[in-house]
């Protein structure tokens, strides 16, 4: 697991990414998290959902309970305009810290 | 699968979250943990294994609540304790904003009802308000406009005279009270602009002293304005509007100390104003008019129009004082021309408005103010209709321990917003109201001063319309709510409809019912007055004719015999075109001004009559051709013809009406009158001899009194400013203009200019109607309105009345009733209504009849047609009214009605 800073800085820019090109629920998001990170990250009902809602307040996501037929009603998360403003900057904001990660420690992120 | 929501509440407890909002966590948190099991479950975990996985998603017990605890949502503010200080004011309002929103939200066509009609009562208010802030309560847009007054000089018989220059000049040295005194020429004069291209132009002008700028407290945008140096110099300078500067020359500076060519002659362009100094009239152009060194002739000739400037802090008394002795000092010096003339003295504010206007300005205000009572009644009513049906909500409120000030205050919110949203549409009803209105006010009726803006002054007044009118019609139903006993309300349900708001609602409305006929009946005089007036007898037989006024430029025509000539040239040369029938000449058209007006007149050999009792008719110059072309007949005689030149002996045509009256009872022909101007009662008279006697033609569509007409032969009394008329052999006449234009363009290229007014003569008796046509609508407007407002006031009460009685209807229907059974009473209830409103509508139809009379005509004020019309034209639009209510007490399912409760 990465450490637990990083995590914390970069999970906005998770979920935004995770939402970007669709509206998906809740369970769905923290499973893609999941895969694409082969494992690596994780986000558990306790710190995935109060994110969701202060993306939410601050109008990055708008989330919708959709019914569908025979199902349950469930919460989708999509990215506003303002979201994808901010998710384009934050995208941004992380190469060049990472560039500049690489510049100064010699590591090779690429 | 378990029941999370246990667990997820005590770890969501401690934050303050509304209800709804916890609710909607835990479902959601509680799907996220659900599937988690089943996902694990599905890879092979055992119930118990699965269980406890998906509960460590939950983590320790506090880390939901720590990481909720900044978000908004989870801090609302403390719900009130009983007993706790009030929270703030603004949490309270709009907790009764959104309470009122969602009541309003539930009963969309109630809500509708009610926003429709405030709109409209609103928006026509807004309207007329624009007109009477315009007219009575908006400052003159000069600096310092209580400063300035108006100045005529007064004779006996004329309190308002015209000012000589000369005794201008005088009242400017000797005034102590005015600051500087200004003139102009009332009239506005059209000069011909040549431009640099060979193009030419007709451009409004005026003339005005050189003190006229000052006067008015205008000052340059750019240049000057007129200074003494220019009047004493008699210097050809003009100073232009701001609105005619950028359109002709493009707000280029480089215009100022240039010269441009007015009427063939140069003048020297000094100045841009802004347009308020059109205020007096509306002209594009003010050349200045020299008084220095007129000679002492000009003290007989009352032309001017003076305003004037008081010195700060002056009175308008002790400024008529001052006046006053001058005027009589001067009539000591020039006893010959000053000898009687006093001096009069107005507000400029007032001079310009009129008396009239503001007082139309205030009854229109008045009528909009008692539609917009209308609409409170209405509003009120759909209220109080409602009231009775939520008295339950409001028993269980007040049950529950909400005080009768609560109660009150979330009855009023709810009016003041229904009002709110009303004013709001009202202002965009008002604002379609004024941009439509300047296309169908004739032109004429309201000075050049008023120009009908939308402004914040508008938004503001429309605010506060809707906040009283919210509160009035909110009050009521208010206080009413509050008298609700608990106990007997919940008892009862809401199954008992009390008769007691009934009984008033039925009132209100039979009351806007009547104000609806009696309008509609108004409305419908002024609308047989005008097809009456359009349908007037004419008197000429001509169908299409197209007319325009030819002014020959005096640089080029000097005297009579060169004006004839061109007239002559330029009439051979239409007469030339394909399609022209005939062609004439005449200084005015039927139903068009009168440019001479009256001339007195006297038969020679008969007694003269007394000074002040001389008769007058209307004096008209036509060509020969005049009669033909417009298929006007000679009852006898005969017409003119070459004969009647200037040597020849002074001849005339009378008409029927001047034959009736001063010729009866001997034949006309031969007849010999003796003729002068009546502007000049001293002129010279010339002596005529009647050859003929034309049919009546109408001076005014809707004259009362027979226009009394003398026509004279062009040659003998030759004019510029002559309207030359062209009868097409078949066909519209308009489609001449072009090739007429152009025919007196291959006589005199730059003649061309002067020609204007290009008009048919019917587009001239549609303009002579536009008086008729614009009350009519006005008028029309409101009855439609009104009658609107008692339709929806009339479909309030059917729709509440049915809502009430929905169980009444199903348990007829469950019995058996038909359709006839079921709308028997709501139709019976409507016509109740209707009758009453009707009777006492048309009961007071003769009072209106009476005060419309003096604008009827040819209708009487109890026109019968009109008073079948409108019963008839309020039972169709009744109909509809009723429909939907019947519609829907027909579509009662019984089954439904008795297990409503």
């Amino acid at each position: 697991m990465l450490d637990r800073e990083l995590k914390k800085g970069s999970a906005e820019l998770i979920i935004l990414s995770i939402v970007e090109e669709r509206a998906r629920h809740g369970y769905e998001i923290s499973k893609l998290i999941e895969a694409r990170s082969a494992g690596q990250l994780t986000f558990h009902v306790a710190s995935l959902y109060p994110l969701l809602y202060r993306l939410e307040e601050r109008g990055w996501l708008q989330g919708r309970w959709i019914e569908k037929a025979g199902e349950r009603r469930r919460r989708f998360y999509g990215l506003t305009a303002e979201g994808r403003r901010v998710l384009a900057r934050q995208r941004e904001t992380w190469k060049s810290f990472v560039r500049a990660m690489g510049l100064v420690t010699g590591v090779d992120h690429v | 699968m378990s029941d999370w929501s246990g667990a997820l509440r005590q770890r969501l407890a401690g934050l303050r979250l509304s209800p709804a909002r916890e609710a909607e966590i835990v479902e959601e948190l509680s799907q996220h943990l659900d599937q988690r099991y089943e996902d694990l479950r599905a890879d092979g975990a055992s119930d118990e294994e699965a269980r406890r996985a998906a509960a460590e998603e939950l983590l320790d017990p506090e880390t939901l609540n720590r990481s909720m605890r900044t978000l908004r949502q989870a801090n609302l503010p403390l719900p009130r304790e009983p007993g706790a200080p009030a929270p703030g004011r603004l949490g309270n309002v709009s907790q009764d904003v959104r309470y009122a929103a969602r009541m309003l939200l539930r009963q969309p066509a109630f809500a509708a009802a009610g926003i429709v009609t405030l709109a409209l009562g609103i928006g026509v208010n807004t309207a007329i308000f624009a007109l009477v802030d315009a007219t009575l309560l908006r400052a003159l847009p000069l600096p310092d406009p209580d400063r300035l007054v108006m100045v005529w000089e007064r004779t006996e018989r004329t309190p308002r005279s015209g000012v000589a220059p000369l005794n201008l000049i005088d009242w400017q040295e000797r005034t102590r009270t005015f600051e500087v005194l200004g003139g102009m020429v009332p009239n506005v004069g059209g000069m011909v602009m040549a431009g640099a291209d060979g193009t030419a132009e007709t451009v409004p002008r005026q003339w005005v002293t050189a003190a006229f700028f000052d006067a008015l407290g205008v000052k340059p945008i750019a240049g000057r304005t007129f200074v003494p140096d220019d009047d004493r110099r008699r210097a050809d300078v003009v100073v232009l509007s701001e609105g005619f500067w950028r359109a002709r020359f493009g707000a280029d500076p480089g215009v100022i100390g240039r010269d441009i060519r007015l009427d063939g002659s140069p003048y020297t362009v000094v100045g841009v104003v802004p347009d308020a100094a059109q205020l007096l009239a509306r002209t594009s152009i003010w050349a200045m008019l020299s008084t220095h060194g007129a000679p002492p002739a000009a003290r007989g000739a009352y032309f001017l129009q003076a305003i004037g400037r008081l010195k700060p802090g002056v009175t308008i008394d002790a400024a008529g004082a001052d006046m006053s002795a001058i005027a009589d000092a001067l009539a000591r010096e020039f006893p010959t021309t000053n000898t009687g003339r006093g001096i009069t003295l107005a507000p400029m504010h007032e001079a310009v408005f009129g008396a009239e206007l503001r007082q139309t300005s205030m009854l229109f205000l008045g009528v909009v103010a008692v539609v917009l009572l209308i609409c409170c009644a209405n509003v009120a009513n759909l209220l109080l209709a409602r009231a009775t049906t939520r008295t339950r909500e409001l028993a269980i409120r007040s049950a529950l321990g909400a005080d009768r000030r609560r109660i009150i205050r979330q009855l009023l919110t709810e009016s003041l917003l229904l009002a709110g949203i009303g004013g709001a549409l009202g202002l965009a009803v008002g604002t379609v109201i004024l941009r439509a209105a300047p296309a169908m006010i004739p032109q004429g009726l309201l000075p050049t001063a008023v120009t009908l803006t939308f402004d914040l002054r508008l938004v503001v007044f429309c605010a506060l319309a809707a906040l009283v009118v919210g509160l009035l019609f909110g009050l009521a139903p208010a206080w009413h709510a509050t008298r609700i006993e608990p106990a007997p309300a919940l008892g009862a349900g809401s199954r008992t409809a009390t008769s007691r708001g009934g009984r008033l609602r039925a009132i209100l409305v039979a009351g806007e019912v009547a104000t609806a006929v009696l309008l509609l009946f108004g409305a419908g005089l002024l609308l047989r007055t005008l097809l009456v007036v359009e349908q007037v007898d004419r008197g000429y037989e001509a169908e299409s004719v197209l007319t325009m006024l030819v002014d020959p430029l005096g640089s080029q025509y000097p005297n009579d015999q060169a004006m004839l000539q061109f007239y002559e040239t330029v009439e051979h040369e239409v007469m030339a075109l394909p399609g022209v029938r005939s062609v004439a000449w005449a200084s005015t058209l039927p139903l068009g001004p009168s440019y001479f007006g009256r001339y007195f007149f006297e038969v020679v050999g008969e007694a003269a009559p007394v000074e002040s009792q001389r008769p007058a008719a209307d004096y008209q110059i036509v060509s020969p051709a005049y009669f033909e072309t417009l298929d006007l007949a000679l009852v006898t005689g005969r017409g003119f013809d070459d004969r009647d030149t200037s040597a020849s002996p002074a001849v005339c045509i009378v008409n029927e009406a001047f034959v009736r009256h001063h010729l009866s009872g001997r034949s006309p022909i031969g007849a010999r009158l003796s003729v002068r101007p009546s502007g000049a009662p001293r002129a010279q008279p010339v002596v005529r001899e009647v050859v003929g006697v034309a049919r009546q033609v109408k001076g005014r569509p809707d004259e009362t009194e027979e226009l009394l007409q003398i026509y004279v032969p062009l040659a003998q009394d030759p004019v510029d400013d002559i309207f030359m008329v062209v009868r097409p052999t078949t066909g519209l006449a308009g489609a001449l203009a072009a090739p007429v234009r152009a025919a007196i363009g291959r006589v005199d290229r730059e003649q061309l200019v002067s020609v204007r007014s290009v008009m048919t003569l019917e587009d001239i008796a549609w303009e002579a109607t536009a008086r008729h046509r614009f009350r009519a609508i006005l008028v029309m407007a409101f009855a439609g309105l009104a009658l609107l407002l008692a339709m929806v006031g009339l479909f309030g009460i059917l729709a509440y009345s049915v809502q009430q009685r929905v169980r009444e209807f199903g348990v007829r229907k469950a019995l058996g009733a038909g359709t006839r059974e079921v709308l028997r009473p709501l139709v019976s209830d409507a016509l109740r209504v209707i009758a009453a409103g009707a009777a006492i509508g048309l009961a007071s139809c003769a009072l209106i009849g009476q005060l419309l009379d003096g604008l009827l005509f040819g209708v009487r004020p109890l026109d019968p047609v009109t008073l079948a019309a409108v019963p008839l034209v309020l039972l169709l639009t009744a109909l509809l009214a009723v429909a939907a209510p019947a519609w829907r007490a027909l579509r009662i399912d019984p089954a439904t009605a008795l297990r409503g409760e």
